[in-house]
């Protein structure tokens, strides 16, 4: 137990300097400050100035971690800060959210279950790394590491753009989830956008009162009617191949029940 | 409905005895183009002949609809009234929980007389941030939108290009925006027309 544990602080402190660097280096971070739910919490104006304080506070706690005379209060401090971002967090969700948490670089989701799980599993590792004190590395801790990192990045919307993404993109490639299935079907939308660019319609359309009442396919035609002010205006608008000049309209003085 | 649409195809194609107008190359004439045009309401003050909210309930064939600034609606539809809900639908279509934006003829004792009622229409900008099958998942200012494809209706438009039913050039992370048709009380769309910038 105490031997899996001994990564912990090395992780947690990684993780630490990675976010203070963050707040305090990305300009698109500073820039967007006022988006985040410490805007809400200090005001605007002190927004940046707080995520300054959070970044040295990070920066404070991974040197503690990493600096030689290790001592359980150094993780018990890195408990302290990650049930300090689960509070925040909480803050987030009821009072701001709209607002996005700022916790690793400016991103727009605003905070969420993945925000939460990622703050605990911080939490969950100082508390690990508390209880079981300095111990020689060994394997197995190097394993959990990793796990432990991975599910770290895993859990930071920040880093979607750089692995979900493409991971996304290259399912969607093979898979190809919105292939067509029935290529006989033509969408209207496809005759109208015909119809809008058609002579006929130009010249019809001062005439049009309301949007397609009802249309229907023969021989090769689609065929949409409108009401005209009391008349129907029907369209027909080929369905394969075919202009917008191939386009005809009828005026037809069917008066229309009311 | 046969009957009815035969005549107005024998109108177009066959010239029937009630044609006002229509001619072979298509077209009106351009004076046509400047037929009486509809009366344009007064800037600042409330288009009377304009109505939006959800429906109530339904009474006959008139739509009571209570608009999100809590005026109350009634609004009568005809059957030259045209309805949308994806596409060209029937009176039977019209649920209550529809949300709607309908324009007609204001009649003088209240009742919107409809011409074209729209159900449940959305335009919605957003980032793609998953496609899987038949479905996009829409980031819309940081909320989830699930958006379904529905063969045979929805069409993506890229850039200037026509539209085509073939959705799968849309990718992961682009910005789309999508006119659909909302699922009442969802956080669901049914698409109709995907807007790509490239």
């Amino acid at each position: 137990m105490q031997g899996i544990a001994a990564s912990q602080p090395y992780v947690i402190a990684a993780f630490l300097i990675w976010a203070a660097l963050m707040k305090l280096l990305s300009r698109r971070m500073r820039s967007q400050a006022g988006q985040t739910a410490l805007a809400r919490l200090a005001g605007p104006a002190r927004a940046v100035p707080l995520l300054r304080l959070v970044a040295a506070a990070e920066l404070a706690v991974s040197g503690l971690l990493l600096a030689p005379p290790s001592s359980p209060w150094d993780a018990a401090a890195a408990a302290a800060l990650s049930a300090g971002f689960l509070a925040y967090l909480t803050y987030a969700a009821i009072a701001a959210p709209e607002a996005s948490c700022g916790c690793l670089g400016a991103h727009g989701r605003r905070v969420d279950r993945r925000s939460f799980a990622r703050a605990g599993l911080l939490l969950a590792m100082s508390v690990l790394a508390a209880a079981a004190g300095p111990y020689p590395i060994s394997p197995e801790s190097a394993v959990l590491a990793a796990v432990e990192a991975a599910a770290l990045i895993a859990l930071s919307p920040e880093l979607d753009r750089h692995w979900l993404t493409p991971l996304r993109r290259l399912v969607v490639r093979l898979r190809n989830p919105l292939a067509v299935r029935d290529p006989g079907l033509i969408p209207l939308e496809t005759s109208l956008q015909l119809l809008y660019r058609s002579p006929a319609y130009c010249s019809a359309s001062a005439h049009l009162s309301s949007d397609v009442q009802d249309f229907w396919d023969d021989g090769g035609l689609r065929f949409a009617s409108f009401a005209a002010r009391g008349r129907t205006a029907v369209f027909s608008i080929p369905l394969y191949g075919g202009g917008p000049a191939d386009v005809r309209v009828a005026l037809v003085d069917e008066p229309v029940p009311r | 409905m046969t009957t009815r649409r035969q005549m107005l195809k024998s109108a177009l194609l066959g010239g029937g005895a009630t044609v006002v107008a229509a001619t072979a190359m298509g077209s009106l004439g351009p004076e046509a183009a400047f037929a009486a045009a509809p009366p344009q309401p007064e800037p600042g003050v409330p288009d009377p002949d304009f109505a939006e909210g959800r429906i109530r309930s339904i009474r006959g064939n008139t739509l009571l609809v209570l608009g999100s600034n809590l005026v109350f609606h009634r609004i009568r539809v005809v059957d030259g009234t045209s309805l949308w809900k994806l596409g060209p639908v029937g009176f039977d279509e019209a649920k209550p929980g529809d949300g709607l934006y309908a324009r007609g003829i204001r009649m003088p004792d209240g009742i919107l007389a409809a011409e074209s009622v729209w159900l449940n229409i959305v335009n919605i900008k957003g980032h793609v941030r998953n496609i899987t099958s038949e479905k996009i998942h829409l980031d819309h200012n940081g909320q989830d939108v699930l958006c379904h494809v529905v063969p045979g209706k929805s069409v993506a438009m890229h850039s200037d290009a026509p539209p085509t039913a073939d959705l799968s050039l849309l990718r992961v992370g682009q910005h789309v925006q999508i006119l659909g048709a909302w699922r009442p009380d969802t956080n669901e769309v049914d698409i109709a027309t995907v807007f790509s910038p490239h």
